[in-house]
């Protein structure tokens, strides 16, 4: 039973932690931060009155970032995505803690960044400045004062309205004492001419200040109008500068697109010129292949009539050497023939082995007509 | 057997549609982190018990069950230990269904290898009070001066000279060790479940047989201290007495000094007496309980 006691005890105890949160924190607001990724404690983001940076880059793929205080209590973190980029606000005491994990196929990267509170302030106007294209951007200061110059006019006017209530309220009360015509020997409880005097010096006090109070709402209207004109000045200026801009990507893309014509002209004239000297020098190759042929041709016939010769010639001087052993006449004839048949190339002969040349001379000694 | 707060799991109002139920609108889609700080605020003892629950059954199906007080302690801690880190990564989660959201985290975590210190003799009261004192020193740095204290018994002279501080560091143990004595120690021990009989008993325990007490300790704060002292970055290992040397000469780590000699006792004395160019007059720690801050 005092087991079962203690258990749900015990079991209260962790749920009120849990509803409570970070707020049970025993630390201070300028003790650091414990920046903490995939539960291992990675390092400290610093506090204090100005903003501070913590960065790390992983290697290893980031799965939750977690910050507790320095007494351990978790005081807020991000599960981070598989790919990709993700972000929260973790308010603290007034504070602000932005952090932000970034995951991707190399690692991942955390960033955390403590605004104190003042500076919250101090983000807004620069957030609302980054709106304002870079080239009007003017310093906040310059502007500052139109807003300080609204809060004052309008903490002017409030007690612009007070004092003439408080006038109307004097005024209504003088009336009503003096609404009565009474002597002072009927009227025993009127005020003593000092304390009157004092009302009117405090009367004509009141309206100095309420005259002091217009001049001053006078000129801050001036001063607003001043500023009214300077931004629509500006904002003039913006318009032109941004059409001129606009103008100026015109003009290079005009440009742009004029020098990409004439690079086109001019790639046409070139691939023209290569083609037509391709097509001659195909030409050219057409005809010393047809050239080529034609050679080839005389040159199969000539070779052609070459062994034809050949032929003749090896018939014809078989027949010389029988006739000369047989008939004179035939060798004659023979002789004859010899004399008509073309004189056998050199190399025809020359190709015969053993067989002599034959020389007229020879022919002739052996002839009968001796 | 004791029984945990499973049923209001089970119980639903007959009445009521189930859409409109805690446990029902934690199954619905919720789009924005407000509405998932509202329907999740209105159902934490659902939550608490949903992750209890798993966790005993991981002790089940790997063997590391017992029926006692200390076991039924241990998953409701590690119970809200998933729970808070629900609450506070969920909203960066939408849209989401809340209740399945807490299932996938409790099974990421048991699917990790060591997913918590887990050994039988951190389940006696001596256990408990070295597991709840690690397992703070993980998470803070309070805790982690303080253990310098606790296991050695050294003060926070001694601690800025065994770790070698100097100028703001060395103040910020002074902080620590007073915040630590003033709240700390006290919640650690709430959410360890630690009661005051099971202090009682341990202060007893000392007065009778310290040594045999520190022996003990010194067992379980070694096995203790290899689990949480992956909480540490990689690039924390344990040093040689040379290599320990140049970091203290040369100025440099100091986080590293203060994290691992807290959680190494190896380490704390091979480093002993270089954070005064060895003039401490002390002996070498040895570890020496103390139970109280």
């Amino acid at each position: 039973m005092a087991q079962e006691h203690n258990l749900s005890d015990y079991r209260a105890r962790l749920l009120h932690d849990l509803q409570v949160g970070g707020r049970r924190s025993a630390g201070g607001a300028s003790d650091p931060v414990q920046v903490f990724i995939n539960d291992r404690r990675v390092g400290l983001l610093n506090r204090g009155g100005t903003e501070t940076r913590f960065q790390l880059i992983s290697l290893a793929h980031i799965d939750s970032v977690h910050l507790r205080s320095e007494d351990g209590v978790m005081l807020g973190g991000l599960s981070a995505p598989e790919c990709g980029y993700r972000s929260c606000r973790i308010p603290l005491s007034g504070d602000m803690i932005e952090l932000r994990v970034q995951n991707n196929p190399q690692g991942g990267s955390v960033n955390a960044i403590f605004i104190p509170a003042h500076g919250l302030w101090h983000r807004a106007w620069q957030t609302l400045t980054g709106m304002v294209p870079a080239i009007v951007r003017r310093p906040p200061s310059a502007i500052i004062p139109g807003m300080r110059a609204v809060a004052f006019t309008q903490m002017l006017l409030a007690v612009a309205v007070i004092g003439l209530a408080s006038d109307r309220m004097t005024g209504w009360l003088t009336s009503e004492h003096a609404a009565p015509p009474v002597t002072p020997k009927e009227a025993p409880w009127a005020a003593p001419l000092a304390e009157v005097t004092k009302l009117e010096q405090q009367l004509s006090d009141l309206t100095r200040m309420q005259v002091k109070v217009m001049e001053t709402i006078q000129t801050q209207q001036q001063g607003m109008t001043q500023i009214q004109r300077t931004m629509t000045k500006l904002s003039s200026t913006q318009e032109t500068v941004v059409s001129s801009v606009l103008t100026v990507k015109q003009e290079m893309e005009q440009r742009r697109k004029g020098s990409g014509r004439d690079m086109d002209r001019v790639k046409r004239l070139l691939m023209t010129k290569a083609q037509t000297e391709q097509e001659q020098l195909e030409a050219e190759i057409h005809s010393l292949t047809v050239a080529n042929d034609r050679l080839s041709k005389e040159m199969e016939n000539l070779e052609q009539n070459n062994l034809d010769l050949k032929k003749k010639l090896k018939s014809a001087g078989l027949d010389v050497s029988i006739s000369t052993v047989s008939d004179p006449e035939k060798s004659m004839v023979a002789r004859q023939a010899e004399v008509n048949q073309p004189t056998p190339s050199p190399q025809a002969v020359e190709a015969r082995p053993g067989l002599a040349r034959p020389s007229p001379t020879t022919f002739l000694v052996s002839d009968d007509f001796d | 057997m004791i029984l945990t707060g499973m049923q209001p799991i089970l119980t639903r109002d007959p009445v009521m549609p189930e859409s409109e139920t805690p446990l029902g609108r934690l199954e619905e889609v919720v789009s924005t982190p407000e509405e998932f700080d509202r329907v999740v605020s209105q159902a934490l003892p659902i939550l608490l018990d949903r992750a209890t629950g798993y966790t005993k059954q991981f002790l089940r199906e790997t063997g590391q069950w017992n029926d006692d007080i200390a076991h039924e302690k241990f998953v409701l801690r590690w119970g809200a230990e998933y729970l808070e880190r629900f609450l506070v990564c969920g909203p960066s989660e939408i849209p989401c269904r809340p209740l399945f959201l807490l299932d996938s985290l409790v099974a990421k975590q048991h699917s990790r290898p060591e997913p918590f210190c887990y050994h039988p003799d951190l389940f006696t009261p001596l256990g408990r009070f070295l597991d709840g004192l690690m397992a703070r020193a993980a998470i803070s740095r309070d805790a982690l001066i303080a253990l310098y204290h606790h296991c050695y018994g050294l003060g926070p002279r001694e601690i800025i000279a065994a770790t070698g501080l100097n100028g703001s560091e060395s103040q910020r143990i002074y902080k620590n060790l007073s915040r630590w004595r003033d709240s700390g120690w006290q919640r650690t021990m709430d959410e360890a479940g630690i009661s005051e009989v099971e202090l009682k008993d341990l202060l007893g325990q000392q007065q009778r047989s310290r040594q045999r007490l520190d022996s003990e300790a010194e067992r379980i704060i070694r096995f203790a201290q290899a689990h949480y002292r992956k909480s540490e970055p990689d690039h924390y290992p344990c040093l040689s007495r040379s290599q320990w040397e140049e970091m203290f000469s040369q100025g440099y780590g100091c986080d590293y000094r203060i994290w691992h000699l807290a959680l190494c006792v190896n380490c704390m004395q091979t480093a002993w007496g270089l954070g005064t160019n060895g003039s401490m007059t002390v002996e070498k720690p040895e570890v020496k309980l103390h139970v109280q801050p």
